[in-house]
């Protein structure tokens, strides 16, 4: 394989992490506070705002039911109107990251719908306020199913990084099929297909152990 | 800031001297009705709650599940709220307080629970931190008084211990050490024993005895064990079908029980039931030659009675003891025994007689072959 060939694939790897990253991280910094409002303003709740719960869960499910080829086509206005272009590794970290919010929300409303009511209680019998409850108690106590969600979102993303790659956006998928498969190069796309399974290997492998970590519910020996 | 301060009539009032058995929390006719889910019939949880809880005191309120004790305990902090009646805590109205006025007294209110509740991903030190972080209390201060409070339910050497690391009863003392990192004056324990086992049990009462004692921290609490109320509380109330169907002196409501339910529950620590190889054989007619089976009941002083020495030495009747139990509650002894004596008319009478020239009550439960 020529010299060439690495340098590309080096290349289409660090896009691939670039985008999964800045989606991830913005994703997140979305999807953290829309998860925590999702688990917590149903009536009756912390936050209730049972009206508001339901628009925006119903905002939630219509994104995440739209396939996501056709969300990053669906969206090229806004695409362009932030990223200035819907071409190119930066524009795709724009669909990648409303795909991703979502998403995200979603996994963190149900870590926190796991936190024992019990604790709710016992944090309001102390005089917390709302938002206390929610970063002294929800959060931390759900922070092992939350690190187990964002691994789970980070494997997605890779998977929607690579699919990007068909709608001109950078990456390990648009190097897979500009090469692999529109010059009939199956050296390359192998290698392509190779690189991802490291990388959702590593992703999953350190997310688990993360999570493990953090679980202080399991006996540390 | 303009109106004009009176400092005279705070002054006088802050000088007299509190009557002993002031209120703390006081219920008046207080009723709580859950509205009803998908437009049923709302359920009616408390109704007509008359209750005095004494500052200083351990009252206990015993019911089965479903009899509206949570609901009442949750009146008390504010978690639930009443919706008729009112209810007093330190003289102050708090039956229409805001939730943000409510917070404010919780901090006054320190409570524990029957699953500890404890925060998993937080130390030992860092759950008993917890209200005082809640409360703003800077760093160091928390510190201190995590220390001194982990010293006083002798944690001292598990503080950096996770709670999954602790047994349960360890779990009950961190609960109580974080109960009371605010200094509250009102301790309220939601079936705080009912997830130990029985010796656990009695060294966490023990350990709430203790802090009412020492701390002078007024206890209220809730649970479907009698032991629970006989071990450590000085009042108790009897909770069925969300009303107080009777209510006193433990040693009083315990021993000369009013209501069925009451009865019940006392029947399982201080009465004697008629054995099972008796009790097939028991007959209410005496027949020539029977003995008669009596239940004798002790209470206070008479407790320690030689009852069946002076029995058999006075009025020379052989007494053949059946069954018995003797217990204490709140140090004075009470129990009950079972016991047969000859069944003929007159030794019958004498013995009765006797019984209660002692002061004893007895029953005839009937007579054996």
């Amino acid at each position: 394989m020529s010299p060439e060939l690495i340098r590309l694939i080096i290349e289409a790897t660090g896009d691939t992490l670039l985008m999964v990253a800045i989606a991830a991280g913005l994703g997140t910094a979305l999807g953290l506070p829309l998860g925590v409002f999702l688990a917590t303003s149903k009536k009756g709740e912390l936050f209730a705002a049972p009206a508001v719960n339901a628009v925006l869960g119903a905002l939630v499910n219509a994104t995440r039911s739209t396939p996501f080829i056709i969300l990053v086509v669906a969206i090229i206005p806004f695409t362009r109107l932030i990223a200035g272009t819907s071409i190119g590794t930066f524009a795709a970290t724009v669909p990648l990251t409303v795909a991703a919010t979502p998403f995200i929300a979603r996994l963190i409303e149900g870590a926190i719908r796991e936190v024992d009511q019990g604790l709710v209680e016992a944090a309001r019998s102390m005089g917390a306020t709302p938002l206390q409850i929610v970063r002294k108690v929800l959060v931390p106590e759900a922070l092992p199913a939350i690190v187990l969600g964002l691994t789970l979102a980070l494997v997605s993303l890779l998977g929607f990084s690579a699919m990007v790659g068909a709608v001109g956006g950078g990456g390990l998928g648009d190097l897979g099929i500009r090469y692999g498969y529109q010059r009939f190069m199956p050296d390359v796309m192998a290698i392509v297909v190779a690189v991802l399974i490291v990388l959702v290997q590593t992703v999953q492998s350190v997310g688990d152990r993360l999570s493990r970590r953090l679980n202080k519910r399991l006996r540390h020996a | 800031m303009n109106a004009p301060v009176k400092p005279d009539a705070f002054r006088v009032e802050a000088l007299l001297p509190e009557p002993p058995s002031e209120a703390i929390i006081r219920f008046e006719a207080v009723g709580k009705t859950f509205a009803g889910r998908d437009s049923q019939e709302p359920v009616m949880a408390l109704a007509g709650i008359d209750l005095v809880v004494p500052r200083g005191a351990i009252v206990g309120v015993i019911g089965r599940s479903g009899a509206g004790k949570s609901t009442l305990i949750r009146l008390v902090n504010g978690l639930e709220r009443a919706t008729s009646g009112r209810i007093l805590i330190e003289g102050e109205d708090v039956t229409h307080l805001t939730e943000a006025g409510w917070r404010e007294r919780r901090r006054a209110t320190g409570m524990i629970f029957q699953h500890f509740n404890l925060l998993s991903s937080r130390t030992v030190f860092d759950n008993v931190a917890l209200p005082l972080e809640i409360a703003g209390v800077p760093r160091a201060k928390i510190e201190a008084q995590v220390s001194r409070l982990l010293d006083l339910v002798g944690l001292a050497d598990k503080r950096e211990r996770y709670p999954a690391e602790l047994s349960g009863g360890q779990k009950q003392r961190v609960g109580i050490a974080r109960a009371l990192a605010t200094e509250p004056k009102v301790l309220l324990c939601d079936e705080a024993t009912s997830a130990l086992d029985p010796e656990t049990t009695r060294a966490i009462l023990a350990l709430l005895k203790q802090v009412n004692r020492e701390l002078g921290i007024t206890i209220l609490l809730i649970t479907h064990e009698i032991p629970v109320i006989k071990e450590i509380c000085d009042r108790v109330a009897v909770i069925e079908g969300g009303h107080i169907v009777e209510e006193g002196e433990t040693f009083e409501v315990m021993t000369r029980p009013r209501h069925p339910t009451t009865a019940s529950f006392v029947e399982a620590v201080t009465g004697v039931e008629v054995p099972e190889y008796l009790a097939g054989r028991i007959h209410k007619q005496a027949l020539a030659g029977d003995s008669a089976v009596l239940r004798i009941a002790f209470t206070g002083e008479n407790a320690t009675t030689p009852v069946i020495s002076r029995l058999s030495a006075v009025i020379g009747v052989d007494v053949n003891i059946l069954a018995g139990r003797i217990d204490a509650i709140g140090e004075k002894p009470f129990g009950s025994l079972l016991v047969s004596v000859p069944a003929s008319e007159p030794e019958l009478a004498a013995v009765f007689g006797a019984l209660k020239s002692l002061g004893l009550k007895a029953e005839l439960v009937g007579h054996v072959s």
